[in-house]
This record gives structure tokens, C-alpha cells and sequence, in this order.
């Protein structure tokens, strides 16, 4: 009785022969498509003498089948007047960047079809909270809203040497029912119109057009709460919503993760500066103006200001971008240590190619260096991309546990990367870069102080030799390459 | 083609293969240990060269065996001279497909 596994190969069989019959030119379609699937009735009678159906059997046929297409490639090359079919792939340097190419590319796709990591990427492209303090009352230690609106309608309309802007938001005294939502408990916040642009956070579906009905004010809804209360419909934008007897049309989503204030918060309503309530008290968020990033040298600084009547107020701010370190640093610290790991995992010894007996051609030297920093580059893009993807589908965004993972993780795929990176080189021949090939055991340990011993490995484009001791010695200490000449070449016959 | 013109190894084995009897594509693939993507195209552009031709089998033969006709390869004169050649180029390839070895047609 056949597995379905096996029932499965049969019945894939005659289709990929005529598959493959399809590549090949149409004047030898038809011939084509007859000798192979005679050829299959014959294999088929050849692999199966004993008549037991079996999985290696099923194997065998498929792989004759399958065979069928480089055939049919092969015919197409040579159907195409002036083409010259690419050479086999196998171990070559192009497959090599290709594999590199590729695997690049599906990180990077994931990158992009990934919500939390796309979030991630353009807050840090935009670089959110940079230079953005916020400023509480010095003599209150919790995070209690301590800064009065008027306080900061003074601060706003006034000009500052240390800050180029401001933004107010303050939490509404009690929570809201949305119109449609299931919620029983929205946390409102009134906001300055301008609290995401001066936080650097881009908002998501942000549409540039403005209300028609000027009456209508904007709203931003939590990423939270687009999900759950409008099930993530991203035709969000545009769609009012009522709260306290108020239309506010919503402007855009807060990505996920992208709050790092007090206060966890499920729909800003945005107002104009001018509009602010007299009399209640919020957060102020100031952006450092040039001079400000200057004297911001520590993570938190006092900050004296006058109030009504020339009262002093005695104010700290708190940088917001000091907790978590920007991805390219992080990225830049990871290859840093990879670097100074590598030698300890992988020989980074260049010695063996001054035992070449022939001097290799500058552009042949060129050509090797370039490969070799070319899967450097490679490998170091993939760990960028791989890292960031890593630390932003299993820790919140900016948290401190993201900034360890995507350390870690960027060390790790770094020193792997690179360690590959340098192993392959060394197998590779340095005229033609492809991996040699058809490794053989020549001679035996025992005679190691005697003669040669270890393992050699030829090109298969015949360009060169490699042994690699299998002790080292003071006197064959690293692998060599011998450079074939000429009296080769019959072997390797084209 | 030249008869003296050089021929790859595989392309030699090949036709080494035909020579010794081994005269349709599966045969020939198990016997030089080849895959059909190399055997096919190989055989094709010996064919093309004037090195070996091809023939289809009668069909009234392949229904007598109940079986569907094969296509079977041989020689030509050029190729026979280019074997030779290529014999004195691969001296061991007589030995890895002996010209005696009993024919399986």
C-alpha cells in the first residue's frame, strides 16, 4: 500500500515533465515531451525490477523527472542566438551573494510587513522624543500633573533661548464611553494641536487634508483602541466621533508602542493652544532649541522660570530620548563587539596567501578583497535588519529589555555572520572565488613529522590546490594554496 | 565537427557509453552515473555536432511489448574518429565503460 507522500510524488511526475515541456522551445516541444515520458515508463520499470512500490523508488523517479528542467533550460539557452548559458551556481561566488542577496531581502520584507517593527523603523527615522523634555514641578516626585494651562499658555506665547517649542495635554476628570465602543472606560486627553509633531511621532493613516466642517476638532485614537473598539479599520480617518456631546473627527492612529508619557491613554482630542482650559493643570513637553541640546548635558536638569508676578517656579525637565539609545547606535555597538569577538571564533590569518607560489594579478586580488567585503556588507545589513526585527517582536518598543535583545541579537548574527564570512573565504579559490571542491585525505597522521599529511581540495575550475595540514607544525602551520599551471589542464577539460 | 576537436569528459563518457552499447538516454545516465540534466542537453549537442544520431523506435514494436517507443542514439562516423581521440585524451575511459561490456539491446 503507498503513502500518501508516494501517491503524491506519482501523481506529480508526468505533470512536471510537462511542465518542464513547456520551457523548451515549441519547433521540439512534442519530441521532447515524448522521449521523456518514454524514458519515465522505462525508468519507472528499471527502478521498480522487484515490483514493491517504495519510497525510494517513488525518489528516484522524481528526481529523473525533475532532471527534466535544466534540460529544457539548457534547450532554451541555446534556442536564444548570442546567449551564453550562466555557468553552474554550484559553490560559485554569485550563488554565494545571491543566497546573501536573498536572505537580506526576506528580513527586509518581514521588516516591512511587520506592524511593530515598521512602527519602530519610522519612529526611529523620525527620530521621536529627540530633544523633547518634559517638564513637571521639582518639588513633586511623582508623575502627578503639577503644571498649570495658564503656566503654560506663558510659556508658549513667550520666546525661550532653551526651547523652540511647547505642548500641553491634560487627562480628562472622568472617562468617556466612545459612541461605538464596547469600553466602558476611555481615558481622554485634551491636547495641543501640535503634541505628535513635537514629539516626532508620525501618525498612522494622518491624512494632510483638513476638516470641511471647521467646527469639527481633530482626534487621535490609541492603537489599542483602533483595534479593539474599531476593528483596526483602516478607513479610520475622517469618521467623527462624539464625546461629551462634541463631534471630533479622527485624524490618525498613535502607533503602537509610541506613548512614553505619563498616563496611559486611549483617544487625544486636539485643541488650539488658545483653547486650552483656563484653571486645569497637565504635562508640558518642550523640544531643546540648539542652545538647549547644549546646556541638556545631564539626563534630568532644573530649570529656574518666573511666573504671574514674577514669582520663581522651580522646574525639572526630563529628557525623553535619554532611555533608550537609537537603533543605529545600538546596531554600531553590536558590530563593534563583533569585531573585537571574531578572532576568538575564526582565524582572521591572511598569512597562507603569501605561500602562493605564483603572485596572483592585482584586479585577481581586487576581485577577492571586494567578495570578501562584499559578504561583510551583506552580513552586517541582514544582522541590522534581523536584530531590529528580533528586539521589536518580543519586547516593547524602546524598552530597556528591546535594547538588550537588539544588542545581543546584533553581537550574535554579527560574529556568526562574520565568522562564516572568513571560513568561506579561506575555502575559496583565489582566482576564480569559487569554494574548491572534492576534498581527499593525503597521508597518515602518524607520518605527520615525516612527510605530509591532511586533507587537499582542488578548484574545479583548475586554477589551484589547497592542503590543509591535518596537525600544524612550525613548518605547515596554516593551509597553502599551490596555483595549477598549464600541465593541469587536461583535467580539466571544457 | 572536427574529429580531433576535444571533447569534455562527460561528453566523452557519453559517447564512450553509446559505443558500448548503452544506446537510450536512462541507459546511458546509469551507466556513466550522470544526472538527465546533464545527459539530455549533452547528447543533444552531440547530436547537433554530427557526433551521434538518433532514431525513433518503430511503434509496432513498442506495442508488441506494450510498452511506449524510445528514442535509441548511435555513433556516426565522426564520432566514432572523435571517440578515438578521446580515448588517447581519457585513457581510463575504457576502463570505466569497457567497450565489451554486455549490451543491454
Amino acid at each position: 500500500m503507498k503513502s500518501f507522500p508516494q501517491s503524491a510524488l506519482k501523481a506529480l511526475q508526468k505533470p512536471a515533465l510537462d511542465c518542464a515541456s513547456l520551457l523548451v522551445p515549441t519547433s521540439l516541444r512534442s519530441d521532447w515531451r515524448r522521449e521523456w515520458r518514454a524514458e519515465l515508463w522505462h525508468v519507472r520499470q528499471a527502478c521498480n525490477l522487484t515490483g514493491e512500490v517504495s519510497w525510494q523508488v517513488e525518489r528516484s523517479i522524481t528526481y529523473f523527472c525533475l532532471g527534466a528542467f535544466p534540460d529544457a533550460l539548457c534547450l532554451r539557452w541555446h534556442s536564444w542566438k548570442g546567449f551564453t548559458p550562466p555557468e553552474p551556481l554550484r559553490g560559485s561566488p554569485v550563488k554565494c551573494i545571491l543566497s546573501l542577496v536573498a536572505t537580506l531581502a526576506c528580513f527586509y520584507v518581514i521588516s516591512i510587513l511587520t506592524p511593530s517593527v515598521r512602527t519602530a523603523r519610522r519612529l526611529a527615522w523620525n527620530h521621536a522624543y529627540a530633544g523633547v523634555v518634559l517638564i513637571r514641578n521639582a518639588e513633586v516626585t511623582s508623575h502627578a500633573a503639577t503644571i498649570s494651562s495658564r503656566q503654560f499658555q506663558g510659556w508658549a506665547a513667550g520666546k525661550s533661548k532653551y526651547f523652540d517649542g511647547f505642548a500641553f495635554y491634560r487627562i480628562a476628570q472622568r472617562p468617556v464611553q466612545l459612541w461605538s465602543s464596547q469600553r466602558k472606560n476611555c481615558k481622554i486627553a485634551y491636547a495641543t494641536s501640535n503634541l505628535f509633531s513635537l514629539l516626532g511621532v508620525p501618525l498612522r493613516f494622518a491624512s494632510q487634508t483638513a476638516s470641511s466642517d471647521e467646527n469639527l476638532r481633530d482626534a487621535v485614537l490609541s492603537d489599542r483602541v483602533w483595534r479593539k473598539d474599531f476593528d483596526a479599520d483602516p478607513n479610520i480617518v475622517g469618521k467623527v466621533l462624539h464625546i461629551h456631546g462634541r463631534g471630533f473627527r479622527i485624524a490618525g492612529v498613535a502607533p503602537r508602542g509610541s506613548w512614553r508619557l505619563p498616563e496611559r491613554i486611549d483617544v487625544w482630542l486636539l485643541e488650539p493652544d488658545s483653547a486650552v482650559r483656563a484653571g486645569s493643570s497637565g504635562y508640558v513637553l518642550a523640544h531643546l532649541s540648539s542652545a538647549g541640546a547644549v546646556e541638556m548635558w545631564a539626563p534630568r536638569v532644573f530649570i529656574k522660570a518666573y511666573g504671574p508676578h514674577d514669582s520663581e517656579l522651580d522646574l525639572l525637565g526630563v529628557s525623553l530620548d535619554q532611555k533608550a539609545p537609537p537603533p543605529l547606535s545600538v546596531f554600531l555597538l553590536g558590530v563593534l563587539l563583533a569585531f573585537f569577538a571574531l578572532p576568538a571564533t575564526a582565524s582572521v590569518s591572511m598569512s597562507e596567501y603569501g605561500l602562493i607560489s605564483h603572485k596572483l594579478t592585482w584586479p585577481t586580488r581586487l576581485r577577492r578583497w571586494g567578495f570578501l567585503g562584499a559578504k561583510a556588507a551583506l552580513v552586517l545589513i541582514i544582522a541590522y535588519f534581523a536584530s531590529f526585527d528580533l528586539a521589536c517582536a518580543y519586547a516593547t518598543l524602546f524598552s530597556p529589555l528591546s535594547v538588550y535583545l537588539h544588542l545581543s541579537s546584533c553581537f550574535l548574527i554579527c560574529l556568526a555572520g562574520l565568522s562564516w564570512a572568513c571560513r568561506d573565504q579561506r575555502q575559496r579559490c583565489p582566482v576564480c572565488l569559487r569554494r574548491v571542491t572534492h576534498p581527499a585525505q593525503v597521508g597518515l597522521a602518524s607520518q605527520t613529522f615525516l612527510g605530509w599529511s591532511g586533507t587537499e581540495l582542488i578548484c574545479a575550475g583548475g586554477h589551484t590546490l589547497l592542503h590543509i595540514p591535518a596537525l600544524p607544525t612550525s613548518w605547515f602551520s596554516v593551509q597553502r594554496w599551490l596555483v595549477l599551471d598549464g600541465s593541469w589542464d587536461f583535467l580539466f577539460a571544457r | 565537427m572536427a574529429c580531433d576537436a576535444k571533447l569534455s569528459h562527460t561528453a566523452a563518457m557519453i559517447l564512450q557509453a553509446i559505443d558500448a552499447g548503452f544506446v537510450y538516454g536512462f541507459s546511458i545516465m546509469e551507466m556513466t552515473g550522470l544526472p538527465s540534466g546533464t545527459v539530455y542537453p549533452a547528447m543533444r549537442r552531440l547530436e547537433r555536432d554530427e557526433l551521434i544520431s538518433s532514431r525513433w523506435e518503430r511503434q509496432s514494436i513498442a506495442d508488441a511489448e506494450q510498452r511506449p517507443p524510445r528514442k535509441y542514439y548511435k555513433l556516426t562516423a565522426a564520432g566514432n574518429k572523435t571517440l578515438e581521440s578521446s580515448r588517447r585524451r581519457y585513457p581510463l575511459l575504457e576502463r570505466l565503460i569497457p567497450s565489451g561490456e554486455e549490451k543491454p539491446v
